[in-house]
């Protein structure tokens, strides 16, 4: 069997400090993955540290979000013909480790989208009271439009086949592509799986969640989640 | 004033065709689209219709059962403002989509644009 060819997409927003560590550490983890880094209008040296790492650098002018990065990471992996997508947080979250384990269904044609689950097996994650009832929420609110568990909806370290890409790179939810993303899948015929990771604290960097955002995710991922199901797939 | 039913009446009477004559101008002066103009146009030509005839103004407050003709002038007023701001709504949905994919097309143009670049000038020079 001709081994997949994986392009690792990095969507970064000012992660100059933590992305030199992350692309190092694929690099010597997953040898076989290209590597892209999304510049998603950085101001500081994002661009820069990961061009002197070797690894290609797409940037935008301006701030689009992380769905909007990830989609201009599809069309680039379209365009180049990679057969899967993986996308890996910069700031050093999920664990290259995994790599291996997540594309496996997906290279394998088990599935069409491998969601790396901190949930499938006890890994100890615990997280804030406010984080872990919008987690719930959104867990039953995909097992009530899809009928089945996705035990970790708000994972960002996901694989997607190239099908999946195809669509994603024009149709992606913005802001926060979770738990209505799982669902438009899933209403378009693709099949979810989950593997087990453990995943770690953020190296570096800020999280992009402020206080406005968390009170506007309920309801814009709700809003979406339901229009997802609703929604003939096109 | 025999005409006019009250003061508002006269004062959004002549207003709408203020507003209307505004709006052509701006559009005279490319500053304004004819597309954005259109709701603008139609809603004062209607307020202003309002205005000065009364005895449609007095027929349209009587048959909705509205209480006072003022209210009447003002009702459509704002369910005019509220069409336009749902349309404007709209368009900067459809805008921000556009300039979603404007900025990744750039992106990825740019890309292409400096590794021939580079490739022209030849390896070092960045």
């Amino acid at each position: 069997m001709i081994p997949p060819r994986v392009l690792v997409i990095i969507p970064a927003h000012n992660e100059e400090a933590s992305l030199p560590a992350t692309l190092a550490e694929v690099r010597a983890k997953a040898p076989g993955a290209d590597l892209l880094v999304v510049d998603d209008g950085s101001r500081d040296a994002t661009a820069r540290v990961a061009r002197e790492a070797g690894v290609q650098v797409v940037r935008h002018p301006v701030n689009l979000g992380v769905g909007g990065a990830l989609q201009t990471g599809f069309h680039w992996a379209i365009d180049h013909g990679y057969d899967i997508g993986v996308q890996l947080d910069a700031d050093g979250q999920h664990d290259p480790g995994y790599l291996a384990a997540l594309l496996a269904p997906v290279a394998e044609g088990r599935c069409d989208v491998s969601i790396g689950s901190r949930f499938v097996e006890s890994s100890g994650y615990r997280a804030p009271l406010n984080r872990r009832l919008g987690m719930m929420l959104f867990q039953a609110v995909v097992k009530l439009a899809i009928g089945r568990r996705i035990t970790d909806t708000t994972s960002g370290f996901r694989a997607y086949s190239r099908e999946v890409m195809k669509v994603c790179r024009y149709d992606f939810p913005q802001d926060f592509p979770d738990a209505p993303l799982l669902i438009g899948l899933a209403r378009r015929g693709f099949r979810l799986d989950e593997v087990p990771v453990r995943m770690r604290e953020r190296q570096a960097g800020r999280s992009f969640y402020t206080l406005g955002k968390q009170l506007y995710y309920p309801y814009k991922n709700l809003l979406a989640s339901l229009m997802a199901l609703i929604r003939r797939p096109v | 004033m025999t005409f006019f039913l009250s003061k508002t009446q006269v004062i959004a009477a002549f207003g709408a065709v203020l507003l209307a004559l505004f709006v052509l101008d701006l559009v005279r002066r490319r500053k304004l689209s004819e597309e954005y103009s259109l709701l603008w146009v139609i809603a004062s030509v209607f307020i202003a219709l309002l205005g000065f005839s009364t005895p449609l103004l007095v027929w349209i407050t009587r048959t909705l059962g509205v209480m006072g003709e003022a209210s009447t002038v003002f009702a459509f007023g704002l369910a005019f403002a509220t069409a336009m701001l749902l349309y404007l709504s709209l368009k900067l949905s459809r805008l921000g989509f556009e300039n979603h994919a404007l900025t990744r097309e750039l992106a990825l143009l740019r890309h292409d644009f400096e590794e021939m670049r580079r490739e022209r000038t030849g390896e070092g020079s960045r």
